[in-house]
């Protein structure tokens, strides 16, 4: 029985994702090598890993139908923790994320609430059998915007952003018509400018950097060419590892954090690269496969819904770094330096694992 | 298989594509950044250094109690490398050591100290001459990592004038870093004196300089700059007049000179002798110096006004007097025998003279070593401990400089401890004429002798006066800070001390001291050592009616103190005779 269990994990997705968090810990050694601070971030990012570890074991050995159960309780507490954050929430580098606890340092609500909106999202569709119309898919879209109103104005826009991806994708795989959901994108873009107006002045900034980062090089722009320079002068397989100029020289902001992958491009090279995108496109096959054999709708959304969320963050955070997206403080996973991110991308696995040894016989 | 196939999978399947074709379009990406371009992303790299320089702050600028200005700063060039541009250590140290006039060895040793922080310049001299800033310009192509930077320093329009009491600079330390950990490696911290004491407003705070430097080290581009802030300025109770005549007097001796307001405890001069320059330590003081000066054996470094202890000789009478008459011991007309000795059981303590019948006021004014003795006897060691604790001897006096000596006032507990022996009837004898145990610090006996002058209270020697912001506002004024009597001293007692201790000064062991229509009150001291030939000291205060200034003048092996020790402070006494206010020592504010 307990043989039966073993063989019956999906040890691809176990494996990639130990692979990922130990390309984790040697992308921070570099990031942080030079100052004295690195076996205080190891001591931190080990007890991150070990938490995470801790809740994809629970959840994987939990039956993920019964963590769905009590969704509308999920959703309130979402939102209530959303709105926590503007009571008792710090502020760190002018945007307002973070509750702290105590000895913990502290969380990020917004990232919690990615993987329980995926749930409760997922639970809400689970009996809509068809979305024949447009109109139908309107309680599921106040159902993310919501949240992500409450999220942009943090502000967190990529948060918010990841919230409506996994609507999207929720929504296409649960049965609603491709063109009412291309309708919906288009109508978004049409809305863009008075959500300009809703964005704060600095965000402002970075959109317009990301458009043209050349005009102002030290101010928003800067963070951006020291990026691209780092990540093309790796060339094809790097400088060797913990030889990199650029993070030696710190041109490099919040290089541990959201431009983890600078280090990798610039010591590593295309090789390093190409390896770690093979790692998350390996990781969200197996994710995907889960959500193609789930055994009923609920496992299929949820699976999809957390495969989108990391697909979202490997291609929003890698293109920020490279020019293809504007800069908008969305994590690595698994890489950049954060408990809460690393502890919901363990935790969304779990859920992966626990949908997996459920799946429908023979799928 | 199909059968199983749920519903939903071709979808999910058609999602795999789309996150599959946005993978791909980030490789072709990565492909086009790292492959194709990646050689002139690598050039640009190469050339796109960026460099933080440090401007350091000005000090506070050090004004004497008038305004005149003793310490300030000149500018200065500093030559100092970047460890981390440096690839090969033995070559730059083999072309820059011989231009810098500096050992290799220690350069080099130097070098590998900073690799721990490979950002931080490591500064390897400072204060260097134009001549050779010229030839490490010429040579920058050959000296990969090495940087020039202008930096104050100080510079001590005085010379050695006041120097323990100003103190030196020196590089803070690896001890004092962890301390404090807004400092650098390289900072130039004060390291003795007010230079040390009132560090936190004198120090200012650093700036920084973000420059982008091309492939050569050579500045491109300014990015930011943060710019210093100046040191507060101190103005010190000093009077460079008074210093100046103190150090005059202790030339080509050892010694130290404290001369003090007794009712503020406003420091007007502090001398120590042998003197060094402190200007040798503005531009970190080279290893040469360093030795000659730790060297020495006149110990030119210690400040014995503060930081060394010596036996206070006839100078403690003034506790036994004192003692005596508080405890009615003795009156100003007790009279006593002196043969030139006393017989204390089987043993004889001879005295230098015999001055016959005396009363106490002649006994103080001759110094009579027979009637301190007989007076000491009957006191006992801890009456005598008792006085002299409640004038302030045994503790330091909190003046506002480092490393001040407690000196000691012994009792029969503390001998059996140290020596392991009782307390014998012949030790109080000796403590009685300051003999024996006792040690005392200058700036003790100024603090005991304030306190005869103004009744009893002890105030804390004070050294710095006022804190000036760069511009020139106040920013703090030190109060003084006085301790009630801690003895309940009856006024006869302290008249008829009084009363002994200016007739040291008018027809006594102590009449060098004396200046023409100013009461001086005093005593003398010859205090035998185990180190060679006797200590001289005179301590007193003027004008006697209305005490305002204390002067100690302490000569290390000076053998007389009427003799060597008097004459000094007399040419104070008289330097100072304009001071003599009857307010406290208000005087010209800068």
């Amino acid at each position: 029985m307990r043989a039966r269990w073993l063989r019956e994990v999906d040890w691809v997705l176990v494996g990639t994702t130990v692979l990922l968090a130990a390309f984790g810990i040697v992308a921070l050694v570099s990031a942080r090598h030079g100052s004295a601070d690195v076996a205080h971030f190891l001591r931190v990012r080990a007890l991150h890993l070990s938490l995470g570890a801790l809740a994809m074991v629970v959840l994987a050995a939990t039956d993920y139908r019964r963590i769905a159960g009590p969704w509308q309780v999920i959703y309130a507490g979402t939102i209530l923790l959303l709105g926590l954050v503007f009571v008792i929430g710090d502020t760190r580098m002018g945007a307002q994320r973070w509750i702290t606890l105590g000895a913990f340092g502290g969380f990020q609500p917004s990232e919690i609430a990615k993987l329980c909106l995926v749930i409760t999202l997922a639970r809400h569709l689970e009996g809509a059998r068809a979305l024949p119309r447009l109109r139908s898919l309107f309680p599921y879209g106040l159902h993310i915007a919501l949240p992500a109103l409450l999220i942009i104005r943090q502000p967190d826009l990529g948060t918010a952003l990841v919230l409506l991806a996994v609507l999207a994708a929720v929504l296409y795989v649960a049965g609603a018509r491709a063109g009412d959901l291309a309708g919906v994108t288009a109508a978004g873009a049409v809305a863009a400018p008075f959500l300009w107006k809703l964005l704060h002045d600095y965000q402002r900034r970075r959109l317009a950097a990301f458009l043209d980062p050349g005009a102002d090089p030290l101010g928003a722009g800067y963070a951006l060419i020291q990026s691209k320079i780092a990540i093309g002068s790796g060339q094809l397989f790097g400088k060797g590892l913990f030889a990199g100029t650029q993070s030696v020289l710190r041109f490099i902001p919040e290089q541990h954090t959201d431009f983890v992958f600078t280090v990798v491009g610039e010591e590593l090279g295309l090789a390093g690269g190409v390896l770690l995108l093979g790692l998350y496109l390996a990781w969200l096959w197996r994710a995907l496969r889960i959500a193609g054999t789930a055994r009923d709708r609920l496992g299929a959304l949820v699976a999809t819904g957390i495969a989108t969320v990391v697909a979202f963050h490997v291609v929003v955070n890698v293109g920020m770094t490279v020019g293809l997206m504007p800069v908008t403080g969305i994590p690595l996973p698994l890489l950049s330096h954060g408990g809460t991110a690393i502890l919901t991308t363990f935790a969304g696995t779990g859920i992966l694992l626990s949908i997996h040894l459920r799946r429908r016989p023979g799928g | 298989m199909s059968i199983n196939t749920p519903p939903w999978s071709p979808r999910v399947a058609r999602l795999g594509l789309v996150v599959l074709a946005m993978f791909a379009l980030i490789a072709a990406r990565l492909w086009t950044m790292q492959a194709i371009d990646g050689a002139s992303y690598l050039e640009m790299s190469e050339q796109n250094r960026m460099r933080d320089f440090r401007i350091p702050a000005p000090r506070g600028v050090i004004y004497d109690r008038s305004g005149r200005a003793l310490v300030t700063n000149r500018p200065s060039f500093a030559v100092s490398v970047l460890p981390m541009e440096v690839h090969d250590p033995a070559r730059l140290v083999a072309s820059l050591a011989p231009i810098l006039g500096i050992e290799r060895e220690e350069m080099a040793s130097r070098l590998e100290a900073g690799r721990a922080r490979p950002f931080e310049p490591v500064t390897l001299r400072r204060d260097v001459p134009k001549t050779i800033v010229m030839t490490v310009e010429e040579r920058r192509l050959d000296l990969p990592g090495v940087v020039v930077q202008a930096e104050p320093v100080r510079e001590y329009l005085m010379g050695s004038l006041g120097a323990h009491a100003l103190g030196h600079l020196g590089e803070i330390t690896e001890e004092e870093l962890r301390a404090r950990p807004l400092h650098r490696p390289g900072d130039l911290i004060g390291k003795t004196g007010v230079e040390r004491a009132y560090d936190a407003y004198l120090r200012g705070e650093g700036g920084r300089l973000r420059v982008e430097v091309d492939a050569a080290g050579r500045p491109v581009r300014l990015i930011s700059r943060r710019p210093a802030r100046a040191g507060q300025s101190l103005v010190l109770n000093l009077d460079a007049r008074l210093q100046e005549i103190a150090e005059q007097g202790l030339s080509g001796r050892s010694g130290a000179v404290v001369v003090m307001d007794p009712r503020s405890g406003e420091v007007l001069a502090l001398a120590s002798a042998p003197t060094f320059a402190p200007g040798l330590f503005s531009g970190g003081i080279s290893p040469a110096s360093w030795r000659r000066l730790t060297t020495d054996r006149g110990l030119p470094l210690l400040n014995r006004a503060v930081e060394a202890t010596y036996e206070p000789g006839s100078v403690f009478k003034v506790v036994t007097g004192l003692a005596a008459l508080g405890e009615g011991m003795a009156r100003r007309e007790s009279r006593y025998e002196c043969t030139g000795s006393l017989q204390l059981g089987r043993w004889l303590f001879r005295d230098l003279a015999a001055h016959g019948s005396l009363n106490f006021i002649r006994g103080t004014a001759v110094s009579c070593n027979v009637m301190f003795w007989s007076l000491g006897r009957m006191l006992g060691v801890e009456q005598l401990e008792r006085y002299a604790r409640g004038l302030g001897l045994g503790a330091i006096t909190g003046i506002d400089l480092p490393g001040e000596a407690a000196g000691l006032v012994p009792s029969a507990a503390w001998k059996q401890r140290a020596w392991g022996e009782p307390w014998y009837p012949g030790d109080t004898l000796n403590m009685s004429i300051g003999q024996g145990f006792v040690l005392t610090t200058p700036v003790q006996v100024a603090r005991m002798i304030g306190a005869v002058a103004t009744g009893g209270r002890l105030v804390s020697p004070r050294l710095g006066r006022r804190v000036l912001a760069p511009g020139g506002a106040e920013v703090t004024a030190f109060a003084p800070e006085v301790k009630d009597a801690l003895l309940p001293l009856a006024p006869g007692a302290l008249h008829a001390l009084r009363e002994g201790m200016r007739a040291v000064v008018e027809g006594g062991t102590g009449v060098a001291a004396a200046v023409p229509g100013l009461a001086i009150a005093g005593k003398t001291g010859s205090a035998e050592n185990p180190r060679g030939v006797p200590h001289a000291w005179f301590a007193g205060y003027a004008p006697a009616e209305a005490p305002a200034l204390v002067v100690v003048v302490f000569v290390e092996h000076g053998r007389r103190g009427g003799e060597v020790a008097a004459p000094i402070a007399r040419a104070l006494f008289e330097a100072a005779r304009p001071l003599l206010s009857p307010q406290p020592a208000g005087l010209v504010r800068p």
